[in-house]
């Protein structure tokens, strides 16, 4: 009877992890819908502060001062930035001036970066440029929040632009840290290395232009600062139908290689009927599997209860037999 | 009885017993490893350019020739001493430094030299997990294939974090150990911690003369039961202060201390004393030889090198390497690892393990010449460090001057966890100062500290080199001594299958024995006894299925016996 009973939860375990696992897909798309329409919201307003090239002004080109409590900090270190200009007379009211290294590679004295930016090559797959996009994309450890795991992230995590689009990205970090927006796998004959790249420390905003090849495909987008990919901070942008899909990018795609979870006895308020929490704990732990792997595990280890409830099922066919 | 069962007994035992026979009589032929099946690297890294040696100026800045294999970039001094801001834009994208990192401004006292220092750390992670391959990146060797899961403090930088987008090592500029910081006294300095890291850390600034709290930036003795809370992934936070006395001091991250601090959040801080001109290599990114040294070290020494001693727990680093869930690395890091029950496994001079320690941390020295040694002993435990061929003075403990009347020679030296020693070390031949010329091994003479991972050669040893005895490439000069260090220089050698003394003599007397091509006595034995078990399962078996035919030939016999009797009564 016992058996019958914890197969019955297991069961209703499996069923219990089912609808969590759909409600929770749901959740991803509903927020990243929100997502999409905060960026909008923002994008107009920033497109008078950031053009194709940096604002030079060494205050916080994005005002953040409600959200952020480090920008007094922000605040005084700007000013001794401030000193070094007055005392060693470097001008840097053009940055293009001081600061131009390349055509492919501008960067103005706080690190403020844009790299393999192309404002009029256009790609040999490409007849013209098909339209004229502008995407705001925000980085920062508050946009890790939705996803449990991670400790970075950009706002979305994946953009579609047509074949042959001009893309102006404004990419605003709101830490006080470096983030950046790397694109991978471009052609090489207009982008070096294949890549397009913006750099700043935040908070503060840079924008770079880029026109996309005329194929259908999927770039990879990340922040190479060492773990900032690997702990969430990774996306796509899709080109007309993509290409392959990015792994691990969080909420999106799935990672290649996987975590072990396990259930931790965690204190917790108890419940008043003994019965009730024995069952809570047995769905709890059948809820909790949220990666491939554990899912499968469980199935594994449910099967093999069966298994071994069958057992004595199957040895008592013969015994009758020969009793008979 | 049928005949053919005895004939097959006897045919086993005949059988066995030639086998045990031919056995003993010859043991293993030796294996031996050939050197192409080793995955070999050159001794000194030809990634670094051999210019990088040769004494220079850059931007203004001198730069002191260093002969070792793996010099310091000339461009990270130039940018050290006069400040990213100050240095041209060619210079600075020779560092690939943020053109932040290092800001140099304000000479307060008119002295001629920058009173107001900026310096900008990251918290960058080595050797981690990643969703997207199984293996770890950025990758930094301590030894040829040794890759510990570390965290560093590291200089603000630019760009990527791999040396470039096709490699999974790391930038150079990521590296263990955490940088050492040189600042004047009476400078006003602000270490600007920008926590890119996805762990709260912070930093303390262990035996340098800074205040409690700062007026604008608060709390600033790093300590998160003291005086500020943690500084979270994303966040910045500055350290500010003026030091009033000088000495060899210590940074470190305070949170998570018994963790933080054994996976590299610690690194060497000096104070120097205020001079006219004095331009310092603000950071000395690795430590090691000090190429512009600071205007009081040069009154009084002829070189200078910062000696960093770390210990880590292989344990601790694989956690990070184990899981990529932030999440997970908490739970194992603050609440599952017992440090109590820890070992360290890896010991570091300057970030490395020896042979790497030959490639950059090397005392490089001539006979006759004073040269100022800075330790500091960052590992878990107590140290003895020994220098062969040489006593030493100790001149400071802790960054404090030692009475000079009372300063004394030795050569082991004791260092505490934490604590700094300052040695003056004289390349005089009296057989005290010094033996002579020679390469002489300086190392930790715990038996453990010339280990990796508890098999030697290994751990934080290297050398004080004369210059008679240091090869072109800047490595010892040892080969007329029929030494060959090529073998250290082998991932095979730190996976423990190259055996180390095979090549000794030339038939590999202490070479591998190789498998035993008959049968080992416990397999001999295992296999007779099945096949006397087997046997003796044969007879049984014979005895009762005819056990009508024996009982009757027995009683036939019996009979056969009898009836003579019988007939004789
Ligand atoms: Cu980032
Ligand atoms: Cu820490």
């Amino acid at each position: 009877m016992a058996k019958t009973t914890t197969i019955i939860f297991l069961l209703a375990g499996i069923l219990a992890f089912n609808t969590h696992a759909t409600a929770q897909q749901q959740d991803k798309s509903s927020e990243q819908e929100k997502q999409d329409h905060s960026g909008h919201d923002m994008d107009q307003d920033k497109h008078d502060h950031s053009g194709h090239s940096i604002s030079t002004k060494t205050g916080p080109a994005v005002d953040h001062a409600g959200e952020h409590s480090a920008d007094d900090d922000h605040g005084h270190d700007h000013d001794i930035d401030h000193s070094t200009h007055d005392t060693h007379a470097m001008d840097h009211g053009d940055m293009h001036h001081h600061h131009h290294m390349d055509d492919d590679h501008i960067m103005d004295h706080e690190g403020t970066m844009i790299m393999g930016q192309n404002l009029d090559k256009l790609p040999s797959s490409c007849q013209s440029i098909s339209e004229e996009v502008e995407i705001t994309v925000r980085a920062g450890r508050k946009y890790s929040a939705k996803f449990p795991g991670t400790a970075f992230a950009f706002d979305q995590q994946q953009w579609h632009v047509k074949p042959c689009s001009k893309v102006t990205w404004h990419f605003i970090n709101e830490d006080s840290i470096r983030h950046q927006f790397m694109m991978h796998g471009l052609p090489k004959y207009l982008y070096k290395y294949g890549m397009f790249h913006l750099e700043v420390t935040g908070p503060k905003t840079v924008s770079g232009t880029i026109i996309v090849p005329g194929s259908d495909d999927t770039y990879l987008v990340h922040c190479d600062i060492s773990h900032h990919m690997e702990k969430g901070m990774k996306a796509q942008l899709v080109v007309g139908k993509g290409g392959k899909d990015i792994p691990s990018i969080p909420g999106l795609t799935p990672y290649n290689v996987t975590d072990r979870y396990e259930a931790e006895d965690l204190p917790k308020v108890s419940n008043k009927s003994s019965d009730k929490t024995e069952k809570d704990l047995l769905t709890l732990e059948m809820t909790n599997f949220s990666d491939p792997d554990l899912k499968n595990y469980g199935i594994m280890l449910i099967s093999a209860l069966i298994g071994l409830f069958l057992i004595p099922l199957f040895k008592k066919i013969p015994l009758h037999k020969k009793n008979d | 009885m049928p005949v053919h069962i005895f004939f097959s007994l006897l045919t086993f035992c005949m059988m066995s017993a030639a086998v045990t026979a031919q056995a003993s009589l010859k043991l293993p032929e030796t294996v031996k490893v050939d050197p192409a099946a080793l995955t070999g690297e050159p001794m000194c890294d030809p990634i670094i350019s051999a210019a990088w040696r040769e004494a220079q100026e850059i931007d203004g800045v001198k730069i002191e020739a260093s002969p070792g294999c793996s010099p310091d970039n000339p461009a990270w001094i130039a940018a050290a001493v006069k400040g990213t801001n100050n240095i041209s834009m060619d210079t600075l994208m020779k560092t690939g430094l943020s053109p932040d990192a290092i800001i140099k401004t304000d000479d307060l006292d008119g002295d001629g030299d920058p009173d107001r220092i900026i310096i900008k750390l990251e918290i960058m992670e080595l050797n981690g997990k990643t969703p997207d391959f199984p293996g770890v990146l950025p990758t930094f060797d301590i030894a040829p294939g040794i890759q510990p899961g570390a965290w560093v403090f590291a200089p603000k930088m630019s760009g990527m974090s791999t040396e470039n987008f096709e490699s999974i090592r790391a930038n150079p500029l990521l590296r263990l150990p955490s940088p050492v910081i040189r600042v004047e006294v009476g400078d006003i300095v602000q270490i600007v911690l920008e926590n890119t890291h996805y762990f709260p850390h912070s930093i303390h600034l262990h035996g340098v003369d800074h205040p409690f709290s700062h007026g604008e930036h608060g709390g600033q003795d790093g300590v998160p039961q003291t005086s500020e809370v943690e500084l979270m992934p994303g966040e910045r936070r500055i350290y500010q202060f003026q030091a009033r006395q000088p000495g060899t001091m210590f940074y470190h991250c305070h949170v998570q201390t018994h963790t933080h601090l054994a996976m590299g959040l610690a690194g060497m801080i000096i104070v120097e004393e205020n001079r006219p001109n004095n331009w310092l290599q603000t950071l000395n990114i690795g430590a090691g030889h000090v190429r512009h040294p600071s205007v009081a070290v040069r009154e009084q020494f002829d070189q200078e090198y910062d000696l960093h001693y770390h210990a880590m727990d292989k344990q601790l680093g694989e956690i990070i390497q184990k899981h990529n869930d932030p999440r997970l690395i908490a739970r194992d890091m603050n609440r599952r690892y017992d440090i109590t029950d820890s070992t360290e496994d890896y010991f570091t001079l300057n970030g490395l393990s020896f042979p790497y320690t030959l490639r950059e941390s090397l005392i490089i020295v001539e006979p006759d010449q004073k040269i100022k040694l800075r330790l500091l002993n960052s590992g878990g435990e107590q140290i003895a460090v020994h220098t062969h061929g040489h006593h030493a003075t100790i001149t400071h403990y802790d960054g404090v001057e030692h009475n000079p009347m009372a300063q004394i020679m030795r050569d082991v030296f004791d260092i505490a966890p934490a604590q700094r020693l300052d040695l003056k070390l004289e390349t005089v031949n009296d057989g005290k100062h010094s033996y002579g010329e020679g390469d002489w091994l300086i190392h930790d003479h715990r038996e453990k500290g010339i280990t990796t991972d508890g098999m030697a050669e290994g751990g934080s040893m290297s050398s004080i080199v004369y210059t008679s005895y240091l090869g072109k490439d800047g490595m010892p000069k040892v080969s007329h001594f029929g030494i060959d260090l090529n073998k250290y220089f082998t991932k095979e050698y730190f996976e423990r299958r190259l055996p180390i003394w095979q090549d000794l003599d030339e038939w590999a007397s202490l070479g591998s024995p190789g498998e035993r091509t008959g049968l080992d006595t416990a397999t001999q034995n295992l296999l007779l006894n099945v096949l006397y078990g087997l046997l003796a399962g044969l007879l049984i078996y014979l005895i009762f299925s005819r056990w009508g035919q024996i009982k009757q030939s027995a009683t036939a016999a019996i009979a056969r016996l009898k009836s003579p009797k019988g007939s004789n009564q």
